[in-house]
């Protein structure tokens, strides 16, 4: 009797639980569905902004890159599109990593102006090599931090590369933050090179401007 | 068997001598106390950098002055269409290690496209020279012993830098022990002739692999600050990418012309119920 008893009050005690369970189940699976549906028509907003922004830029690059006149003048308006499409002060906090908090102001500019240089410099230098090529947006996915449009890059002579482009609105307007080709992300490459070169520096910024300098004059 | 023991004979030197750089050059940590220093040295996972720094100058020494400059022989002698072909031949060679790994990842669709693939392209593309494949729908996939093994759930280790092979870990390592056992054409053949034509085949393709990308490999450690921590980073990743590739890659086994059971099975249910 008595295991019976007391199996009896532990099948209540376990229903009563799972009535409790289930209505807190109930209650958080609604605010789940009202955060949810929340997010997703946030994030459709965020994912058609995108899309749209990403149409258009990559209309501009290829305008540029496939479009006539001197190596030097597509540079030149390659250089004006990269500024209008890419949060460059973004992606230059984000590969200065923790360093950028503990850099001067001053510091944060010198870096700063010197890493737009570069990263123009960089891009541009081999724009002649750029010709030809064909990008095509393939599907949207969402991404704490943007959202990511991935296409499919075609250079003649050069198999299909698969190239993420990470957007953000951190800035207020969808921009550029990350192109991820292939699955290697240049932001966080840039971050792990800078890194690198801290470390084996003393963890100077002065050192890593030098060296910027250097890049950015040579 | 001999002949592909024999090959293997630089293993345990290389074992040797990854276990003696390990002992005698060992990252030192940076202080307890300074969690984002800390944080940094985790993220790298390269305790034996020191070691993997000597293996990297001297892998760039031996690509300096012997590898780059004969990929750029071949690339400016050879012309792309024959370069393109030999890519194929060397590639096609590659594939039944590439279809024992997906097999041994559970990947069906990709076994798949590696059987179709050597099977198309051994014949009709005329032992590989062509690449009929990709054009009838069965695309080119990395695969390898490394991936299988991270599949399984076997962790990565830390970074090594090895002399030849270049970016490693301890789990591609082994996997690439793995893939020269698998390989069936180191099972068979002795002699003179199979040894100088696996040496050829070696050779050909440092060559091709080294050729296709003189120019993004120029760009890379022309504008990395430190090129080996840039290497080794964009080696992670890429590892990484085709890791999840083949993770994700769970494309449906049953053609397209054929019903399911639950397609099929759910129309009757519901008359079932209206009656």
């Amino acid at each position: 009797m008595t295991t019976i008893s007391v199996s009896s009050e532990a099948v209540r005690t376990v229903m009563s639980l799972q009535v409790t369970s289930r209505r807190q189940f109930m209650a958080l699976a609604g605010v789940g569905a009202l955060f949810a549906s929340g997010t997703a028509a946030r994030a459709d907003g965020a994912t058609d902004a995108a899309t749209a922004f990403m149409t258009k830029a990559i209309k501009d690059l290829s305008g540029v890159v496939n479009g006539s006149g001197s190596v030097g003048d597509k540079a030149v308006a390659l250089q004006a599109v990269i500024d209008k499409i890419v949060d460059v002060s973004s992606v230059g906090r984000f590969c200065l990593g923790r360093f950028w908090r503990s850099a001067s102001a001053d510091e944060q500019k010198q870096y700063m102006d010197l890493f737009h240089k570069v990263l123009l410099k960089n891009i541009t230098g081999k724009v002649g090599d750029y010709s030809g090529v064909d990008i095509s947006i393939q599907r949207t996915s969402t991404r704490e931090d943007g959202v990511v449009v991935t296409t499919t890059v075609v250079r003649p002579n050069a198999a299909p590369a698969k190239v993420d482009w990470l957007v953000s609105q951190e800035s207020g307007q969808p921009l550029i933050v990350d192109v991820i080709a292939e699955g290697t992300s240049l932001r966080l490459t840039q971050r792990n090179d800078y890194g690198a070169f801290l470390s084996r520096n003393n963890n100077s910024v002065t050192a890593l401007i030098d060296a910027l300098k250097q890049q950015a004059n040579s | 068997m001999a002949g592909s023991r024999r090959n293997l004979r630089w293993l345990p030197t290389l074992g040797a001598l990854a276990l003696l750089g390990g002992l005698c050059g060992c990252a030192t940590p940076p202080p307890a106390d300074d969690a984002d220093a800390m944080a940094d040295f985790r993220e790298a996972n390269d305790p034996l950098e020191p070691t993997n720094r000597v293996f990297y100058a001297v892998n760039d020494t031996f690509d300096h002055y012997l590898l780059r400059p004969a990929s750029i022989a071949y690339r400016d002698v050879v012309p792309q269409t024959v370069r393109d072909h030999t890519h194929n031949v060397l590639g096609n060679f590659g594939l039944p290690v590439q279809l024992f790994n997906d097999m041994l990842q559970a990947r069906p669709r990709r076994a798949g496209d590696s059987l179709m693939r050597f099977v198309v392209n051994s014949t009709i593309g005329l032992g590989g020279i062509f690449d009929v494949a990709t054009g009838w729908g069965w695309p080119d996939h990395d695969s390898d012993g490394g991936m299988t093994l991270a599949l399984w759930g076997v962790p990565v280790g830390p970074y090594l830098y090895l002399p030849v092979f270049g970016p490693s870990s301890p789990r591609e390592g082994v996997g690439m022990g793995i893939d020269y056992a698998m390989d069936p054409f180191s099972w068979f053949g002795r002699g003179a002739v199979v040894k100088d034509l696996s040496y050829a085949k070696i050779g050909l393709s440092a060559l091709d692999a080294r050729s296709r990308v003189l120019d993004d490999l120029d760009k890379i450690t022309g504008q990395a600050l430190d090129p080996y921590a840039t290497i080794r980073s964009l080696y992670r990743q890429h590892r990484q990418s085709q890791i999840d590739d083949a993770r994700d890659d769970d494309r449906h086994t049953v053609p397209a012309w054929f019903t399911t059971p639950t397609e099929a099975a759910t129309p009757a249910a519901t008359d079932g119920v209206k009656k």
